[in-house]
């Protein structure tokens, strides 16, 4: 089944009610959906809310969702409607130099463009993660670095990253989640320690 | 489990395994932890410079507020209406099927099998002794093989069993 099978699952048991399918979504979206907003909200505070604005849009949409398109896509195009809806009300204007097709929204990726006006706190909590992340990277033998690296940063499939990596698509899927779990290791203290617990 | 979570997240599960699992996922608040946790670490891969705080609990705080959405079952109206279609189609083939035997025997040939009807009682109640074997001889000139095989075979099948009696 794939990703977006899956992501078409979820948004099925939000549907029959289960809010917790919902927060596996949020969990998921949220820093893509994010970085979308900033593209039209630039202060990072305003960002948030208007994030948080456009999740419980979606959820309360939901019930209207066919799957005619991609969970995301449809959850990106609540996204900018909300953001330029919050700078209609602020009497601002969604930026011109940032023009956003919103069929763009499934390769999004570019982060050039964002000017993010972080508080120093947010900033520093940032660094810690990421800082975390790329240690137990480094850290990690190479055949878990290199199987979760064309997983997350190409994109391939286990039977892609199988062939690449000449062995069974069953050393692929342990490999990936041996590599996740021992990053993750090494983040949670800092997952559960970090203020409000908002990580 | 965290395996499984690992797998579901990049689409590598099999169907049949991944109802199972969301279902662990909604009963297990430290397997949804990984789930975040491991989508966090992919997003920190793919944009080291745009990671912000995680909202999922300022969303989980306003969805409180919030009526729990139900959307009509769409798979409960598909299957109605599957088997209204089947069952139409069944029909319709069953009227078409009868529609194209009666142009097959057409007008003309309704009174040969009225005759042929009418034919085969008599036969059938007279089929004795030497009569079954006339009848075997001529079979081939009998107005039964006008018609389809499966009369045929009707017809012979009667004639072995009443030997037998």
């Amino acid at each position: 089944m794939t990703d977006k099978e899956v992501d078409q699952q979820l948004v099925e048991r939000v549907q029959r009610g289960d809010k917790h399918a919902f927060d596996l979504l949020v969990a998921k979206y949220q820093r893509k959906l994010g970085r979308l907003i900033s593209r039209f909200v630039r202060d990072s505070a305003e960002a948030e809310d208007v994030t948080q604005e456009a999740f419980i849009k979606a959820y309360r949409a939901l019930p209207g969702f066919r799957g005619e398109s991609a969970f995301y896509t449809w959850l990106y195009r609540i996204g900018i409607n909300t953001a330029k809806n919050h700078l209609l009300s602020n009497k601002r204007r969604a930026p011109t130099s940032t023009p956003f097709d919103v069929d763009e929204a499934e390769s999004f990726e570019d982060a050039g463009l964002l000017r993010e006006v972080s508080t120093p706190e947010n900033e520093l909590m940032s660094k810690q993660v990421v800082d975390v992340v790329q240690a137990s990277l480094q850290q990690l033998p190479e055949d878990l670095r290199s199987a979760l690296m064309l997983r997350e940063i190409e994109g391939l499939s286990y039977e892609e990253i199988a062939s690449v990596m000449n062995c069974p698509v069953g050393t692929v899927r342990s490999r990936i989640f041996r590599a996740r779990e021992a990053v993750a290791e090494n983040l949670r203290p800092l997952l559960e320690t970090s203020k409000g617990n908002r990580w | 489990m965290k395996q499984e979570i690992s797998a579901l997240m990049d689409g590598e599960l099999f169907e049949d395994e991944v109802g199972y699992f969301l279902d662990r996922l909604k009963q297990d608040p430290a397997a949804r932890k990984n789930w975040a946790a491991y989508h966090l670490i992919g997003d920190v891969l793919r944009q080291p410079e745009h990671i912000h705080c995680d909202l999922s609990a300022k969303v989980r705080e306003r969805m409180h507020d919030e009526p729990t959405v139900f959307a009509p079952r769409r798979h409960a109206a598909k299957q109605k209406l599957r088997a209204f279609a089947l069952s139409a189609a069944a029909s319709l083939s069953a009227i078409g099927v009868v529609a194209w035997m009666s142009l097959q025997i057409g007008p003309e040939a309704a009174p040969q099998l009225a005759m042929q009807q009418n034919a085969m009682r008599p036969v059938n109640a007279h089929i004795q002794g030497k009569t079954n074997d006339y009848l075997r001889a001529h079979q081939e000139f009998s107005p039964g093989t006008n018609m389809s095989g499966s009369a045929y075979f009707i017809r012979t099948v009667f004639m072995v069993q009443t030997k037998f009696k």
